[in-house]
């Protein structure tokens, strides 16, 4: 999605993961982390000439 | 995280079906175990204030069903207009509403139009305002650069047009506007049968 947010004009996209994410169920979680599923906080600016 | 190439409309309908389902049922039954923390237990995971959590209304508290913590780089000012894009039971948009204050505004939108009755009974109760509309994130009903943040809670993920999405908030953002989402990414594609499985991905 990082990608996606630069694409289409976002800046400063700073992103961080959520370090205590996690799914409730040990098996949904174990899914998750075969994807590299994790959770994020992402910021970023509308460019303010836009 | 991609967008899937060719989702068919019969696929999108009935995931939006399954996330009214799912989210309804978490706003209804909060005391019900789903496979993702919610509530204040999720509120307290993501290290939400202390304070707003006492403060807030319990049955927003209790039907939280965020992913982090947006709040924690909003930077939000007093008389900002905000966005709280899938606003669910309020928690976000009321916390929101402290921070921008009587001179602010903040914008609920839902897909639910019964989610967005209780966000804004819940913000009324507490003394916050709330203007909640009920619409897709796809097509957000708001004029072009009327916000000055959107703030977002683990519902990005929940859409088959991410790059729809982000186009409409990139359209709704002011010049020099910001967002701050928190969400779920996947550094792998993921399966066809994930894609195909309305309960898997509105979860």
């Amino acid at each position: 999605m990082f990608r996606l947010v630069e694409e289409t004009g976002f800046t400063k996209v700073r992103s961080a993961v959520v370090p205590r994410f996690r799914f409730r169920k040990a098996a949904t979680q174990a899914s998750a982390e075969a994807f590299g599923v994790k959770a994020v906080v992402m910021t970023a600016l509308k460019p303010a000439e836009a | 995280m991609t967008e899937p190439a060719e989702i068919p409309a019969s696929l999108e309908g009935v995931l939006k079906d399954e996330i009214l389902r799912m989210y309804q049922e978490v706003a209804d039954n909060p005391d019900s175990e789903f496979h993702f923390y919610h509530g204040r237990e999720a509120a307290e995971l993501f290290e939400y204030d202390a304070e707003w959590l006492a403060r807030a209304p319990g049955g927003a508290v209790d039907s939280f069903a965020g992913v982090g913590n947006p709040h924690l780089r909003s930077r939000l000012q007093p008389g900002e207009t905000v966005l709280d894009l899938g606003s669910g039971a309020g928690l976000d948009s009321i916390i929101a509403s402290w921070q921008v204050g009587p001179a602010g505004n903040v914008i609920g939108l839902d897909l639910n139009p019964s989610m967005c009755l209780k966000a804004q009974a819940h913000a009324a109760s507490t003394g916050a305002r709330l203007d909640c509309r009920t619409g897709s994130m796809e097509n957000i009903p708001l004029p072009d650069a009327s916000v000055d943040v959107v703030l977002s809670n683990g519902v990005i993920n929940l859409s088959f047009r991410k790059r729809r999405v982000l186009e409409e908030l990139y359209r709704v953002l002011k010049p020099g506007g910001r967002m701050s989402i928190a969400d779920i990414v996947s550094a792998k594609q993921l399966s066809q049968s994930i894609v195909n499985d309305p309960k898997l991905w509105a979860s």
